[in-house]
């Protein structure tokens, strides 16, 4: 199975590599171009930079990434690859995918960045692992306008926002299963057991 | 809830963990990819590197040892010493940190963690501070704590937050290695003054000392080297305790 990362800048894409591919017959690549970043069996949007900068640099193959997600390719986005399958977002200009309807804001809680691990409410994403506890790095959260597609919501503070949203075969986690420890690692491999095989 | 942390550091040299008392009076404590991973087994939740080499020589060994940890590490990571400009915090980022400590560099030059925080985000931005108490006041303190400068540590902790800073770490010169507590005093003078999170530092001697840094003095993290590294105490004794307080505690069991 091909992995794919589409590294849209900066971040430690060490610790996401070696979990993706402690799965059995998993070929983890890590890609600059988002044209040819979907020419994969599973796309993967890792989790480190600002908003603005990333979407500058999904703007080319924007397109065909988000006609590929219809049609069905699995993607796992990670925290601000999270956000990027969204509209929009207030940390900056460009446009996100827009697979989920909905606009990425900045967390009204008195501390932010939230660093540091939290709960994950009532995960229903996958069956093969459950997460209750993982670790968040972030100041901005997605906003659904449908909140059919949250399969699991996380509070900071008074803020209540989605933790992961799953649709078909695209899942958005706000937290970093790749530094969520084993259980973290073990979400990773059954999203790829689950939703991308 | 977001739960509070306990983050262990290893003071590396030249590819090793060492432990000091005071910032001097080095000693070889071990291998820190195999520490590492020991202390994330252990319950951990997060890891800090501190590089506190004399030598470029002895620095060059530090990417590499950020990328082996990084690929078997499962926990955040954050580097931190010899980390001047934003081509070094890039480079920390790249070789599997998740987030980059600056300290000297910021006092010689604040728009560093400004420049920082636009290209990586807040988040993989820690401000660490090294603080000397004198009066009623804290002086800051830079090049290991050798160093003073003009700067009050309220104050400037203040500023790093407003030039971007995603985090403070704060150590107390004072009570470094001495294994008596935690500064509380300048922790929640400077926990009220911020809103990002702050990890307390410098001074934990036992898993009493770690609660006190969470409750009186208000850090949403505390920072433990040598009272482990000694095994003086272990992690889950620290969070058992800090669990039967009543603080919020990421279990592992």
């Amino acid at each position: 199975m091909r992995v794919t990362l589409f590294d849209y800048g900066a971040g430690n894409l060490h610790s996401l590599t070696k979990a993706l591919a402690t799965e059995e017959g998993v070929d983890v690549r890590v890609e600059e171009s988002p044209a040819r970043a979907v020419d994969t069996d599973v796309l993967v949007l890792p989790g480190v930079g600002a908003f603005g900068s990333a979407a500058a640099r999904l703007a080319p193959g924007r397109d065909a990434m988000r006609s590929a997600l219809e049609k069905g390719l699995p993607c796992l986005g990670i925290c601000l690859g999270m956000q990027l399958l969204f509209d929009s977002s207030d940390e900056g200009e460009g446009a996100g995918l827009g697979y989920f309807a909905g606009r990425v804001t900045r967390l009204t809680s008195r501390r932010v960045p939230q660093i540091g691990w939290n709960q994950v409410e009532g995960d229903r994403t996958l069956s093969g692992a459950k997460l209750d506890t993982a670790y968040y790095a972030h100041s901005f959260v997605c906003r659904v306008e449908d909140a059919s597609v949250v399969t699991g919501w996380t509070t900071h503070e008074e803020d209540r926002f989605p933790a992961v949203v799953r649709r078909g075969r695209v899942v958005g986690v706000q937290f970093h299963p790749e530094k969520s420890s084993s259980s973290g690692v073990a979400f990773v491999r059954a999203f790829l057991r689950e939703v991308a095989s | 809830m977001l739960t509070r942390r306990l983050i262990v550091c290893l003071d590396v040299k030249g590819g090793r963990v060492v432990k000091g008392v005071r910032f001097e009076g080095l000693r070889d404590v071990g291998d820190p990819v195999e520490l590492a991973l020991r202390y994330e087994q252990e319950g951990a939740d997060e890891v800090t590197f501190l590089d506190i080499s004399a030598s470029a020589e002895e620095r060059d060994t530090l990417w590499d040892l950020v990328r082996r940890t990084a690929e078997r590490l499962f926990i955040p990571l954050t580097v931190g010493g010899g980390v001047r400009t934003v081509e070094d915090v890039g480079r920390a980022l790249r070789s599997g940190a998740d987030k980059v400590s600056i300290n000297s560099a910021a006092v010689a030059r604040p728009e560093v963690l400004t420049e920082c925080a636009e290209r990586f985000g807040a988040q993989c931005v820690v401000a660490s501070i090294d603080a000397r108490k004198e009066g009623s006041r804290w002086r800051v303190h830079t090049h290991g704590g050798r160093k003073p400068t003009e700067l009050e540590a309220v104050a400037w902790a203040r500023e790093c937050v407003a030039r971007g800073a995603g985090e403070v770490l704060l150590t107390s010169i004072d009570q470094d290695g001495a294994r008596s507590g935690y500064d509380l005093e300048l922790t929640r003078a400077v926990a009220d003054a911020v809103d990002v999170p702050v990890i307390a530092s410098g001074g934990a001697g036992n898993a009493e000392h770690v609660r006190d840094g969470l409750t009186r003095g208000g850090a949403d993290a505390a920072l433990v080297a040598g009272i482990l590294h000694d095994g003086l105490t272990t992690v889950g004794a620290i969070k058992s305790l800090l669990r039967a307080s009543g603080l919020p505690i990421r279990s592992t069991t």
